[in-house]
């Protein structure tokens, strides 16, 4: 193809949706009302783990404008992951709660009223009875035995294939500990992160006259929204319409499936729409972060600065729930090792339980965290080897034909190639020999 | 309960007779900025309301010696006044320009810490607070007012009618610390009064913001200010002696360990400022 | 309950509304009015998503009871452009790329109208002060500080026009 036939790239293309949100006209799902509408706000744990005693909605039900109420035993599927539809298991997260409740902010019971303010009343009136557990914060001290367990399966971790972590395993690293003259240690630790989105978390379910249900979203993820709802709700895939494509603002804080199972089940039991939409501390104290994440390295470095072993545990902090923790540690596991060629490596990954808000899809999730404690570890090797940081990443960087710890070949490297561009860019002058290594074959810098 | 009525008095003689009888018990409501935040969540459900907005009490008064300021003056106008330039740098201090269009003098009082760096300016300028009510009208300094953690000496009936500022001998700064630059809440925000005679510091006042449990009067610190020059020893001196002598707290913004370590530092560049 | 008939100005036109007591600016014009321009971010004052121009002065519509703007001038983003002509703020937003969700957008544009009508020349640092109460979680700001630079610059080229 010529460079003539070319009709975008290389051009300034006005945003197809820019027109919409300049002049206000762009819908959001907030944006959109309907005549007899309901609002819907959840009734949620105040404390991070327990057993729920009772829940009473007495008070509720007295608050004018109040429509009803719906618990776990209304949902015809009320255990599920939202993973399930690529085959990872098992279920575990509960649409409503059920004797448990597995950190601050689980949904325990919907709450349907006329108007938003009479929901937010009701809401508030439901009396909850909780029996408060000890509760475990730490990754590490949820793996120690005797730390309050929060799965039914007995243990605070995901099992990936029978095994308590993913595991890479590829050389001997002892061995390369033998042979290194420097070993480098150092433990690093990421923050949760919330994505705060302008717009919060939001959908409306419309039953529509034909027996289909409308709903309205502002998900990153229509498909995985409808697959999952139409399990949860036990109905033909294709008695859910989805609408979406607009959200204002994503960043992955909206791929979970939360607010539409719910609201899609609540316009089936009152024949009316129902609106759901988070607040703003229910959009950064209750709706997935981008999971904290803490990272072990011990790093065998011979003394011309070549890394001949690494050994990396890691802990993710998946929260309460899986969500999409289990992927992100997989991905986690290929990258942490880095874009290097080492020829022993060893990795657990580990994706741990902890009684917080479920950690989720954020930018990168999985490897944002391990380039960070990755590129720290090279800085440090770099210092304790007395070498330049660049000239490190440039012996130790992998080329074609190299084999990753995870068993892939390399093919189309070319982080030398970048890092002769960075340099050039920041006007850092590189020694001739970095600026001579090629990637592989054929490569121009 | 949705609110049952929004009282809208047209004049302080109104409001204080509202709030001696139908109004009795109205959530008190002048800028919004600290009051529907709660009513937005459905935290503070308030049945009955009364909003002072039109009630007479935004004026700003250049009464000789005194700056006399109504309670509902917003932050805005304290910001683009010329008359005492504390006050205006404090006002910019807090929120955005929406929020300081909206916010009111006599709101910042009642802005949980680690709000209330306005307030800390007034405490700095040793200034009056005038509340009202239908018995009539009562005086006492702003250092007075807070007795504890979200506790102010006011009396069920009052309200706040206005402050009075003296205006400021010797020299004044404001710095605010936070993890923005601006629209942000304090880590640690000082403001500062100190008067001179023969290059020796003859009176101080320094006030503390967000390391308290309210904006504090830094009382050992400006004993020791007394009669001395501002030399690096001496603010040095004076910042370990604040630090002291506050007790900060540790939320979302910062930790209790935090801003005990800042408030040396952010003294020492108020000091520093007043110096030059 | 005092249900209050206001009268107030929007967006050039005189309008009454009737409201319950403390009804905000924002669910006035959101769900009454179905001018949905104005957002819902936070109902904080925090995000600036819902700012509105109140006698040419940006305040968060989210704070704001409608019985406060009896007799007053609001201005939404709805009535910013002129027979259906782009505003020259939105023009410099949309060809510069400062809207990516879109959800800033709306306060953005009306406190860049507001400062703009202040200080037709703002520096830098002025387009910082007047757009700090409006988060953009999106864009980084660059784009939207130089479409407000832009701005100025197409109002200033029109104004020497006249």
């Amino acid at each position: 193809m010529s460079e003539r036939t070319l009709n975008v790239v290389g051009k300034s293309v006005p945003r197809r949706d820019g027109m919409g949100h300049v002049t206000g006209k762009t819908v959001f799902v907030n944006d959109i009302r309907f005549p007899d509408m309901l609002y819907l706000k959840m009734v949620r744990s105040s404390v991070p783990h327990a057993k729920i005693l009772n829940v009473d909605f007495s008070a509720a039900e007295k608050v004018p404008g109040y429509v009803r109420a719906l618990t776990h035993e209304d949902v015809p599927k009320n255990i599920y992951t939202i993973l399930t539809l690529i085959g990872v298991g098992p279920d575990e997260e509960y649409v409503l709660a059920e004797d448990k409740v597995r950190y601050i902010g689980e949904p325990i019971a919907a709450v349907l009223a006329e108007t938003e303010e009479a929901a937010m009343e009701a809401a508030a009136q439901v009396r909850l009875e909780l029996e408060e557990l000890p509760a475990v914060f730490d990754v590490e001290e949820a793996l120690k035995p005797g730390a309050p367990i929060l799965k039914e399966w007995g243990t605070n971790y995901f099992v990936y294939e029978g095994h308590h972590c993913r595991r890479v395993r590829f050389g001997d690293v002892e061995q390369g500990f033998n042979e290194a003259d420097f070993i480098v240690e150092d433990r690093y630790q990421t923050s949760p992160i919330e994505h705060a989105p302008s717009e919060t978390t939001g959908c409306i379910a419309k039953p529509e006259a034909d027996g289909r249900i409308t709903i309205f979203s502002n998900t990153q993820a229509l498909f995985f929204t409808l697959d999952n709802a139409a399990i949860i709700l036990q109905v033909p895939f294709q008695k859910l319409h989805l609408v979406g494509g607009t959200v204002g603002g994503g960043f992955g804080g909206k791929v979970d499936v939360i607010v539409e199972p719910i609201s899609a089940l609540a316009a089936m039991k009152t024949n009316r729409p129902v609106k759901y939409v988070f607040s703003r501390q229910e959009e950064m104290q209750a709706s997935s972060s981008r999971g904290a994440w803490r990272m072990y390295f011990k790093d065998g470095v011979t003394k011309d600065g070549r890394i001949v072993a690494r050994k990396i545990t890691t802990y993710a902090d998946a929260g309460a729930y899986n969500r999409h923790t289990p992927y992100a540690v997989t991905k986690h596991a290929a990258n942490i090792a880095g874009p290097y060629r080492i020829p022993n490596v060893w990795i657990d990954a580990h994706c741990v339980y902890t009684n917080k808000q479920p950690g989720s899809a954020m930018r990168g999730f999985g490897v944002t965290p391990a380039s960070f404690a990755l590129e720290m570890q090279m800085d440090k090797i770099a210092k304790v080897v007395g070498m330049d940081p660049w000239e490190i990443r440039f012996l130790n960087a992998y080329r074609d034909g190299d084999m990753k710890p995870h068993q892939k070949v390399v093919e189309d490297a070319t982080l030398i190639e970048v890092m002769q561009a960075a340099a050039q860019l920041v006007g850092h002058d590189l020694p001739e020999n970095l600026m001579q290594m090629k990637s592989g074959n054929g490569k121009e810098a | 309960m949705s609110i049952q009525e929004y009282f809208r008095p047209q004049s302080i003689e109104e409001a204080t007779r509202l709030l001696a009888d139908q109004a009795q018990g109205s959530l008190i409501l002048a800028g919004g900025t600290l009051a529907m935040p709660l009513i937005n969540d459905g935290i503070s459900m308030p049945e009955m309301v009364l909003g002072l907005k039109d009630s007479g009490l935004n004026y700003i008064k250049d009464q000789d010696k005194y700056l006399v300021i109504g309670a509902t003056a917003t932050l805005s106008q304290m910001a683009s006044q010329t008359k005492i330039s504390m006050l205006s740098e404090a006002a910019l201090a807090v929120g955005g320009w929406a929020i300081r269009n909206m916010a009111t003098v006599g709101g910042n009082f009642f802005a949980p810490p680690p709000g209330g760096d306005f307030t800390a300016a007034l405490l700095a300028l040793d200034a009056e607070i005038t509340f009202v009510s239908s018995q009539g009208e009562r005086t006492i300094a702003v250092k007075d007012f807070f007795t504890g953690f979200l506790t102010n000496s006011m009396a069920p009936g009052e309200i706040i009618k206005e402050v009075r500022v003296p205006f400021p001998e010797g020299k004044t700064a404001f710095t605010k610390y936070g993890r923005r630059h601006a629209n942000t809440p304090s880590i640690v925000a000082i403001a500062a009064n100190l008067g001179y005679q023969s290059e020796k510091v003859s009176k101080a006042r320094i006030a503390l913001n967000a390391v308290g449990p309210y904006p504090l009067r830094a009382v050992m610190t400006e004993d020791y200010l007394l009669g001395k020059s501002l030399t690096e020893q001496v603010i040095q001196e004076a910042g370990e002696i604040a630090a002291g002598e506050c007790s900060p707290f540790t939320d979302a913004i910062a930790s209790e360990w935090y801003r005990r370590k800042m408030v040396p530092v952010i003294l020492g560049r108020t000091l520093e400022q007043i110096g030059d | 309950m005092s249900v209050r008939i206001v009268n107030f100005t929007l967006n050039g036109r005189n309008i009454d509304v009737m409201v319950k007591p403390l009804t905000t600016l924002q669910k006035l014009l959101r769900e009454h009015l179905n001018y949905t321009a104005t957002k819902t971010g936070c109902k904080q004052g925090s995000c600036g998503s819902c700012t509105v121009l109140v006698n040419g002065e940006p305040m968060v519509s989210c704070l704001l009871p409608v019985e406060d703007i009896v007799g007053k001038n609001v201005l939404t983003l709805e009535g910013l452009s002129d027979n259906g002509d782009l505003h020259p703020i939105q023009e410099s937003f949309f060809e510069l790329f400062a809207v990516q969700c879109g959800y800033c957008t709306p306060g953005m544009i009306m406190v860049s109208k507001a400062l703009l009508d202040h200080n037709p020349d703002p520096n830098r640092d002025e387009i910082l002060d007047a757009l700090t109460g409006n988060y953009c979680r999106c864009t980084g700001y660059e784009p939207i500080i130089r479409a407000v630079e832009e701005s100025a610059r197409r109002l200033n080229l029109a104004g020497e026009g006249v």
